[in-house]
């Protein structure tokens, strides 16, 4: 880029500070590029302001006279000028407006200023300024010259043209005259100065004789030397003069000493009413400062006056301490309240140790706190027990006592949480030397021992409380004391940590036992509201009430005592602990099973059995249960069963799930198996006996002997009776459950099997009828029973067959056809059997 | 400020005159820079200096741009001293601009004693014709009572921006031409313009 060029000015001239727009070609791209600007050999570049290659607009500087503008760019240097700017500097005037403030003082003295000028030479009056001349114009013409008259180089011609260019010819003349007499006048000599001035040289000789005359006859009158007089005189005046000032002076003294003295009075004045403000008591820390600045002030004081209200004041601030020491002894008070104190005498410079005395107090407090809330509770709870005197109120008073407890112990744990902290945060204070106290490194170790204790104290008082049994409230009382120690997490609390961890185990087990408890009175909640269950047969309520219960108490845990807080450490990393939670747990299972047995009422009187014995399903028992023995033992079968197979499983994964240790359920499951076998067994054992007994009675019923000689028509009516008997408990186990159809049935006809067998090896005689009609009977409850025969049934019937006496081709006809006949008859009675293939 | 380099071109001085507001400026600028200048700033004393080439001849063109307004009358006797040439400029859409004319070809006749000074007669914003107020014939029948030529010029087309400064230029040289052969040849005119001028004094 080639050297910026600048051909344009605007304006051409001005005083320093113009704003200047400067125009030319190649001044740069952007601002950055201008990197000089030169006004009149003045640096520029601060106020210079790019606006276009062509353009820069900036503010002249205080360079005088005509001058250049040079501008300089990064890429092309150093530029040329065409045209020139003119600085000059204004002259202000008293009446000439300015910008600047002017000091009047110089323009009053107008002789003193330059711009009034010696009168002109010529004796003309002055052209006015405006029609001047320029003078750059005059240089050009007379270069070296200028029009200053006492000047080396004075130039007329400059001259006449600065201060007369329009001065008229004539005007001129006249001027050249004046200034010709003016020479003249110098030229002539004394004489004729004399001459000119004859009168005024006359006038001047008489009155220096009518002085020489007066001064003559001051000589006569006054004597030679008037000097004596005068100095006399002026002794006298001077001596007057002294003594009309002294009064005066002295009044003016007296006044500013009264003044002075009025001025140390007022500004000491907090001094005095200092007394007064104590006794008000409005505000310790204005009196405690204005005490120490009077220390400050007086403290050395020989002035009486002050030191006798400074001993004033000294009583009066003593009491002051007193009664801050009282109120910093007296608790509860806030932590900035005793702070504030503290801070107040230490200025007040109390002998002793506030801070440390501040910490005891707090200290003892919070322990007094805690003693006098455990007192209160235990009180409390003391005037609850004496009043259980009847059995029924028991539990209620023991409820009751237990709320009491955990009261005390959110009480307790209040007082820690609240008080605790402030302490900490006073002993902090103090120990930083935020106090502004001496304080005793020593004491630290004490101080953190306090704390310590008074933790200890706590955690000793809740652990009695505790102690005492707080049942379903554990894991409130956990969440309470887990508050403490979120309230005390900048403070050391290992103390309470142990604390938690002992409430986190009471509470697990409490829990657990709790739950057995429960799990024990399920007992009670039994409805015998019976649900089908396709797989299970009839099951009740019981098995998923205890399923909830345990979930209900297992979801607790979780929420309180499994949940890990911050810092709290496994709950079971103790093997011991371990195996007491395993051992509470199987006690609820346990317990279940027991509930279960004690609810199929086995070992019960036979009160139950004796009712129902032979009788149809629709009978109803007139006891509190709705439902009849059989029909209530079928249903703890099946609970039993669903139980194991179900519900124990998904309890196992609950646990497991919550983070207990892994439970071993192998036991339980097997104690219900037994306990659902043992059901089993006694339920086909009541079922079977009555059934078996009634084969006999029923068999020789009507005197029928097998020796007598009959014609059998068909199959006998205790055979009919088997089979019915047998049809109710297939239907009853079969309604119940299905499941246990096939172990039920085949023990009964088993036992009915042996049975006849028994009864046809008794028969001792019997006729070819009696022959025929055993035949007959026998086969025929053995072909309604087929479906459940078992070998040893089928070994059972063979016997009892075997027992009977060979019969001849024609009886066998006999048998044949009456069993055809009977298997007709019967078929819709046996078709729940056939039934039993389809299922 | 006598420095005189050897081959320096001749400087032709041209003083821009007229009322405020009608154009002087405009057309220096688009004369000077090919710019129009759109928002108004009265100007107090600006000078202008770049080379041009005048009939094959490179010339310095030094152009003062001189205040309008009235508040700078008593300053312009000394700038108009210097002109060689003067641009008397008006806008033909303002009446008093046009009377001023008067007052300013006065004033430069006044300074520099000499009825054939170069001077042209301009009347600017020719482009706003629809608002012109001083017809053509009314200002060229000023500019034949003065004896100089009138031109209509429009700063903002810049048409006849160049002429009138050209115009201008080819005055002063012939001009300074004339004045040469005065001194060389009969140095009495010289003199006798000198006399001429106490006489009207």
């Amino acid at each position: 880029m080639p050297p910026p060029v600048v051909t344009g000015i605007s304006p051409k001239e001005g005083p320093p500070g113009t704003r200047v727009t400067i125009r030319g070609e190649f001044l740069g791209n952007k601002q950055s590029d201008i990197i000089g600007v030169s006004i009149c050999g003045c640096d520029c570049l601060l106020s210079a302001e790019w606006k276009s290659p062509n353009k820069i607009i900036a503010r002249s500087g205080p360079g005088k006279g005509r001058g250049d503008i040079i501008i300089t760019t990064l890429t092309g240097g150093t530029g040329t000028s065409t045209v020139q700017f003119r600085g000059y500097h204004e002259a202000v005037g008293p009446l000439k407006e300015s910008a600047v403030w002017v000091e009047e003082v110089q323009s009053i003295g107008w002789g003193s200023t330059k711009s009034i000028q010696l009168d002109d030479p010529l004796g003309l009056s002055l052209e006015a300024n405006e029609n001047k001349f320029p003078e750059d114009d005059l240089q050009e013409m007379f270069p070296g010259c200028n029009g200053d008259l006492s000047s080396e180089n004075f130039s007329p011609c400059w001259f006449l043209l600065q201060n007369h260019s329009n001065s008229s010819f004539d005007d001129l003349r006249a001027g050249l005259a004046f200034l010709r007499r003016k020479v003249d006048s110098h030229q002539e000599g004394q004489l004729s100065f004399l001459k000119g001035n004859v009168s005024a040289v006359m006038e001047q000789l008489e009155v220096l004789e009518a002085l020489q005359v007066a001064f003559q006859k001051d000589v006569e009158s006054f004597g030679l030397d008037r000097t004596e007089k005068i100095v006399e005189a002026i002794k006298e005046c001077r001596n007057e003069g002294k003594m009309l000032f002294d009064g005066v002076l002295k009044g003016r003294e007296k006044a500013d000493r009264t003044r002075n003295a009025l001025g140390v009075l007022h500004r000491f004045k907090f001094l005095f009413t200092l007394p007064t403000a104590i006794q008000r008591k409005s505000d310790y820390d204005a009196i405690i400062s204005d005490y120490s600045r009077a220390q400050n002030l007086f403290g050395k004081t020989e002035v009486k006056l002050f030191k006798d209200v400074l001993t004033e004041v000294r009583l009066k601030v003593a009491e002051i301490k007193e009664e801050l020491k009282k109120k910093l002894h007296t608790m509860p008070s806030s932590l900035d309240n005793q702070k504030k104190i503290i801070r107040n005498l230490v200025q007040l410079e109390y002998e002793g140790d506030p801070g440390w005395e501040g910490i005891t107090v707090r200290m003892n407090f919070i322990m007094e706190q805690l003693n006098a809330c455990h007192s209160f509770y235990s009180e409390q709870i003391a005037s609850v027990k004496p009043k259980s005197g009847k059995r029924d109120k028991n539990s209620q008073d023991k409820q009751a006592a237990i709320n009491c407890r955990v009261e005390c112990i959110e009480d307790l744990c209040d007082i820690i949480s609240i008080l605790i902290p402030d302490l900490w945060s006073l002993g902090q204070s103090y120990f930083s030397g935020e106090l502004s106290t001496k304080f005793d490194q020593n004491k630290l170790d004490e101080f953190k021992a306090g704390v310590e204790n008074c933790l200890k104290e706590m955690c000793r008082l809740v652990r009695e409380v505790a102690g005492k049994g707080l049942t379903g409230s554990w894991p409130n009382c956990l969440q309470v004391v887990r508050a403490v120690l979120v309230a005390l997490k900048h403070i050391p609390h290992d103390t309470i940590l142990a604390l938690v961890q002992f409430f986190r185990i009471e509470c697990v087990k409490n829990i657990l036992l709790t739950t057995a408890e429960q799990t024990k009175r399920l007992v009670d909640k039994e409805d015998w509201v019976l649900i089908h269950d396709s797989t299970h047969g009839t099951i009740t309520h019981l098995p998923s009430l205890f399923e909830k219960l345990f979930n209900d108490s297992l979801s607790i845990l979780k929420e309180s005592a499994l949940k890990l807080g911050p810092k709290e450490a496994e709950l079971f990393s103790n093997p011991a602990m371990k195996s007491e939670v395993n051992e509470h747990a199987h006690a609820i299972f346990n317990n279940y099973i027991q509930c279960l047995d004690t609810l199929s009422d086995i070992n019960d009187d036979e009160q139950s059995m004796s009712v129902s014995q032979l009788a149809f399903p629709t009978f109803r028992t007139s006891l509190s249960h709705t439902l009849n023995w059989e029909d209530r033992v079928l249903a703890c079968i099946s609970n039993c069963r669903y139980s194991c197979e179900v519900t124990v499983p998904r309890m196992e994964k609950t646990w497991n799930e919550a983070e207990l240790p892994s439970l071993d359920l192998s036991k339980p499951t097997s104690d219900l198996r037994s306990l659902k076998s043992r059901l089993t067994a006694c339920y086909i054992e009541n079922r079977t006996d009555p059934l078996v007994g009634t084969v006999e009675p029923s068999m020789y019923i009507g005197q029928f002997e097998w020796e007598a000689d009959f014609t059998p028509v068909g199959v006998r009516p205790y055979a009919n009776e088997i089979i019915a008997n047998v049809l109710v408990v297939h239907a009853q186990v079969e309604r119940r459950c299905g499941w246990l159809k096939e172990e039920v049935l085949t023990e009964v006809v088993e036992t009915v099997a042996e049975e006849l067998s028994r009864l046809m090896l008794c028969v001792s005689h019997m006729s070819r009828a009696g022959a025929i009609q055993a035949t007959l009977d026998i086969t025929a409850v053995e072909h309604a029973l087929a479906k459940y025969t078992t070998t040893q049934a089928r070994n059972f019937f063979s016997e009892a067959l075997d027992a009977i006496p060979a019969l001849d081709e024609e009886s066998k006809k006999t048998v044949d056809k009456l069993l055809a006949e009977y298997k007709k008859k019967m078929y819709m009675q046996l078709l729940p059997f056939e039934a039993k293939s389809n299922s | 400020m006598s420095k005189k380099p050897a081959p320096q071109p001749a400087l032709h001085k041209v003083i821009m005159v007229g009322s405020g507001g009608v154009g002087k400026s405009a057309l220096t600028l688009q004369f000077m820079y090919d710019e129009f200048v759109e928002d108004y700033e009265p100007t107090k004393a600006d000078s202008y200096r770049k080379k041009v080439v005048l009939d094959g001849e490179e010339v310095q063109i030094d152009i003062l741009d001189t205040a309008g307004q009235e508040d700078y009358a008593a300053i312009r006797d000394n700038y108009f001293r210097s002109g060689e040439g003067f641009l008397c400029v008006f806008s033909i859409t303002e009446e008093e601009s046009f009377q001023a004319t008067q007052d300013f070809r006065e004033q430069i006749l006044r300074v520099k004693n000499d009825e054939n000074i170069p001077f042209l007669l301009v009347g600017n914003k020719g482009d706003l014709d629809e608002k012109r107020k001083v017809t053509l014939a009314e200002a060229q029948g000023r500019a034949q009572d003065w004896g100089v030529p009138y031109v209509e010029t429009s700063a903002k087309t810049r048409e006849n921006v160049d002429k009138v400064f050209f115009d201008l230029m080819r005055e002063i040289r012939s001009r300074k031409m004339e004045d040469n052969k005065m001194s060389n040849g009969r140095g009495k005119d010289r003199c006798k313009r000198k006399k001429l001028k106490c006489t009207i004094l």
